[in-house]
């Protein structure tokens, strides 16, 4: 229970009840489940109907068609399947800021996430960029197991952004949604990353969290500032005129990378911290169409 | 040209202007100290500083540049505080002496404010030059020298005795200024004698002349240890008329009628046209416009009229460079008659001779038996100077009178005077016709029947020789001149009378008696007196046997003088030019002037070289010692450097 409350309360788990992921393609699922698919199968909802051949299973024969016509017809069905949710999460050392840190906000987001796929009788899998892991969560029932595999991810990977998800690719050759959870703080730029989802043809999601820190920082003075990563250091005297700089600089890259995913079908999503989560899935993501 | 400097600070001062730099490299260092801070990524903050990356030497050269300014900051300010100057001529050597002119020429104004100031100023140029340990004395120079300042280290003493030098109107003679100079410079020696021995260590210097040449070539100097800079000051195209001679004389025709002579020549190269005005004790009474060449002279006449006396000034007017030399006055004093006692046993053709018209208005004559010699009448009027001129016609007294002399047949009581045995008329074989005495006249009819030939003291002068040897001979004695005649007038034998020469029936004799009134009683100076020169000593007489006078200087100064002699006085302070009055009891009894006259001063080009004995000192043309001090300028590039600083701190923070 203290892994579940620290992640997800009890008022956040009962609105994300009602809720389900959406995906914006059809896909094809391995077990039958929820969703829609588009081959027609074995569900309630009538899709179509076609010629009989011989060898076709007599039970979906439209008698009632075949009484006024007297020819045979075959009644299609929609198939409705399960739908693969992926949720990566960039579990680097840049994550372990912010109050709650990014890591942490990112982890809830996961869960949550995850949890409406559950729910939904989805395929949930949760990986972080250095991690593989082949738990792959199905059911109301494998909650506790995904919270508590989500609680142990810790903020100490050193795998360049675009490995992980290069890595990730390899792994999980499926369809469907992925979420990625990251900062995209890496030094040699998150583009290669991005076109590695790209070719997957998921639906891809791409959460960007940073610190309120980093959207406003509140430094003083002569400084040496040093890259938690690779220890990097940048020496800086705080100004005015620098914070100034700071920020349009952290806008045009927020902005290159909306418009990099936008030109590429991939919903892109500023997160910040401070933003409750909540409102985060309720509000924003419902807006950008990933949950309703 | 070279850079010059001057310390300004103490040795403690350096040390902690010294400490600065290192200070300040230190403190640079403590500031550079960063607060190390831990950042997600250095990626959003590396992407905003990025483009100052672009230059890796420039972003070096930037990290440190404030301090780099910083540091030429006190650089410049170090170097303003030694004054860095740039001057244009080097001090050679550590010994100085200044030779200043300041004669009458210096006074011109062809270089502003005048060539004394110029010359001060450069002077005081190369004082400050003066690096500590150099020492050096100023002399200022005109007819004499004068040291202004001995030598010394302290260059505020020497600024003092520059700035104190004043111009004055005398001449120029470099040959004392010399001799002063060389006085350490060539110890124990006279530098002007080469076989002098040396006795102490030489201490050469270097010698300045600071003058515009207006002097004769030095002879007889060797400059010895001393080494001469002469530095001309003047320009060559200055324009000046001067006044070279102005004197009072009686009338050609007009009989109690005086005439005014003047010479005035034009140094520049340009004929000028002058206005001369004559004055008589201020009141104008004449003016005449005179047209002068370039370099020519002109003499200007006026009548004057009957004057007793008075003082004639002659003033031109013209635009020139020098102005000392367009004003001479001249002074007309009252008649005054030679007071002569003769002392004769009886002598016709001399009394004959002394009352004659002229005579008589020359001199007045007092005749005495020589039973007057004995008494005390006698020596109080010989001792106190009442008379000009005494004559002993063959009588002798027993010590000398305070007056000129001339004996007859007699030597006077010195040693140096003796009479040899009588010779029977001796030829007259010469006379010395270019002293006063035997002006105009003619000896060749003269017989002397019978004379003793004299032995003549140093110094004095044979007037007439004859084959036996000196028959009258003038010789000098403290002031005074005792003229003796080695042959008799007239001889007393018994009740008779013999003649013994035909001198009293030639033109010559009466000529001669005249003579010895003029020159012997003072006449010459009863008319107007000769011009005296600047800085030239003045005898003064005063028969009333004053114990004191005084002079008026005609800057209205009065001075008293003190008799040397009874009736006797000398006055040296003739430094001014104009009209002095010698007053006595309240009322003035003579007056003289004291004027220029020198075309070595008024000719104002200066001379480009002179002579000193056998060394030929050129002058250094286009010589200047202007210092140019740069301090100012390094503190306002400090200043600028400042805001240069400024500037870029101001754009670091704003990065």
């Amino acid at each position: 229970m203290t892994t579940a409350s620290t992640l997800l309360s009890p008022e956040l788990l009962a609105r994300l009840e009602k809720m389900e992921l959406v995906s914006r393609k059809i896909f094809r699922g391995r077990m039958k489940g929820e969703r829609r698919s588009r081959r027609k199968g074995q569900s309630v909802e009538f899709a179509d109907f076609r010629n009989y051949v011989p060898g076709d299973d007599l039970r979906f024969i439209d008698w009632n068609t075949y009484a006024r016509l007297d020819r045979l017809f075959l009644k299609l069905f929609i198939e409705e399947e399960d739908l693969h949710f992926y949720a990566l999460l960039d579990a680097s050392a840049s994550m372990d800021f912010g109050d709650p840190t990014k890591l942490q906000y990112a982890k809830q987001l996961a869960a949550a996430l995850g949890f409406i796929g559950l729910v939904r009788g989805d395929r949930v899998k949760i990986e972080t960029l250095g991690r593989p892991s082949r738990d792959v969560f199905r059911g109301r029932r494998s909650l506790w197991r995904m919270l508590g595999h989500i609680d142990e991810i810790q903020p100490d990977e050193t795998v360049p952004l675009a490995e992980g998800v290069k890595n990730f690719c390899l792994r999980n050759s499926g369809k469907g949604i992925v979420v990625l959870i990251t900062d995209l703080m890496d030094k040699s730029g998150y583009e290669p990353a991005l076109r590695y989802l790209l070719a997957q043809q998921m639906d891809v999601y791409v959460v960007h969290v940073l610190s309120a820190e980093e959207i406003e920082p509140e430094m003083q003075g002569d400084l040496r500032l040093v890259d938690c990563e690779d220890a990097d250091v940048a020496e800086i005297t705080v100004s005015g005129a620098l914070i100034k700089r700071y920020k349009e600089t952290l806008t045009a890259f927020v902005e290159s990378a909306r418009e990099f995913c936008g030109r590429r079908g991939m919903s892109y999503l500023l997160a910040r911290n401070e933003v409750p989560l909540d409102e985060l899935i309720t509000d924003y993501l419902a807006r950008r169409g990933l949950v309703r | 040209m070279g850079l010059s400097l001057l310390n300004m600070l103490s040795w403690w001062q350096w040390a902690i202007l010294a400490a600065v730099p290192p200070a300040i490299v230190a403190l640079y260092f403590l500031k550079l100290k960063r607060r190390p801070l831990e950042v997600p990524s250095t990626y959003l903050w590396r992407r905003s500083i990025e483009d100052l990356h672009v230059n890796a030497i420039w972003q070096r050269l930037r990290r440190n540049l404030l301090l780099f300014l910083q540091l030429l900051l006190v650089l410049l300010v170090i170097l303003a505080l030694v004054r860095p100057g740039w001057r244009g001529e080097e001090l050679t050597g550590n010994r100085f002496v200044f030779l200043l002119d300041n004669s009458a020429s210096m006074q011109a104004t062809d270089v502003e404010p005048s060539r004394l100031e110029d010359a001060k100023r450069r002077v005081g140029e190369l004082i400050d030059q003066m690096d500590p340990g150099d020492s050096a004395m100023v002399i200022s120079f005109a007819d004499t020298a004068r040291v202004e300042q001995g030598f010394t280290y302290d260059r505020h003493a020497l600024h003092r005795a520059v700035d104190a030098i004043e111009p004055t109107a005398r001449g120029t003679s470099l040959l004392d200024a010399l001799k002063v100079a060389s006085g350490l410079a060539n110890p124990g020696r006279s530098a002007y004698e080469a076989s002098d021995t040396q006795v102490a260590e030489a201490m050469p210097a270097t010698l300045y002349i600071m003058s515009d040449g207006n002097f004769e070539h030095v002879t007889g100097f060797s400059l010895g240890n001393l080494s001469p800079i002469y530095v001309p000051i003047g320009q060559d195209d200055s324009p000046n008329v001067a006044i070279l001679a102005f004197n009072v004389r009686g009338h050609e025709t007009r009989e109690g009628q005086l005439q005014a002579f003047a010479r005035l020549e034009n140094f520049g190269s340009q004929p000028v046209r002058a206005t001369a005005d004559l004055r008589l004790d201020d009141r104008l009474i004449d003016a005449t416009e005179v047209a002068i060449p370039a370099g020519e002279v002109q003499g200007v006449v006026f009548d004057v009229g009957a004057i007793d006396s008075g003082v004639l000034k002659l003033e031109i007017r013209i635009d020139d460079r020098l102005k000392v030399d367009n004003s001479a006055w001249v002074a007309v004093n009252p008649p005054r008659q030679a007071n002569v006692l003769l002392v004769t046993p009886g002598n016709e053709p001399l009394q004959f001779g002394l009352s004659t018209e002229l005579a008589a208005k020359l001199a007045k004559v007092t005749v005495e038996s020589p039973g007057f010699l004995k008494k005390k009448q006698y020596t109080t009027d010989t001792d106190g100077g009442a008379y000009d001129l005494v004559i002993y016609d063959r009588c002798r007294p027993e010590k000398m009178p305070q007056a000129n002399t001339l004996w007859i047949g007699v030597v006077p009581p010195l040693e140096d005077w003796s009479a040899g045995k009588k010779v029977d008329v001796p030829t007259i074989m010469d006379t010395d016709p270019a002293h006063p005495l035997m002006q105009w006249i003619v000896m060749d009819n003269v017989l002397v029947f019978e004379g003793t030939p004299l032995t003549v003291p140093p110094g004095g002068t044979t007037l007439i020789d004859t084959n036996a040897g000196a028959m009258l001979a003038i010789a000098p004695r403290e002031g005074f001149e005792d003229a003796v005649l080695g042959f008799l007038l007239v001889e007393q034998v018994g009740a008779d009378t013999f003649t013994r020469t035909n001198w009293p029936i030639r033109p010559s004799f009466p000529m001669f008696v005249l003579n010895v009134l003029n020159y012997l009683g003072g006449g010459p100076e009863v008319l107007a007196q000769g011009s005296v020169r600047p800085g030239q000593v003045v005898p003064l007489e005063n028969a009333s046997s004053e114990k004191a006078i005084s002079v008026v200087t005609p800057g209205g100064e009065s001075t008293s003088l003190a008799a040397y002699r009874p009736g006797k006085f000398s006055f040296k302070g003739t430094d001014e030019l104009g009209v002095y009055e010698v007053q006595a009891g309240g009322k003035t009894v003579q007056r003289f002037a004291v004027n220029l006259f020198d075309p070595m001063e008024s000719k104002l080009p200066p001379r480009k070289k002179f002579d000193v004995g056998p060394v030929e000192i050129e002058g250094r043309s286009g010589w200047e010692v202007v210092r140019r001090e740069m301090w100012r300028g390094l503190l306002l590039m400090g200043l600028g450097v400042l805001c240069l600083e400024w500037y870029i701190y101001g754009r670091r923070v704003s990065f």
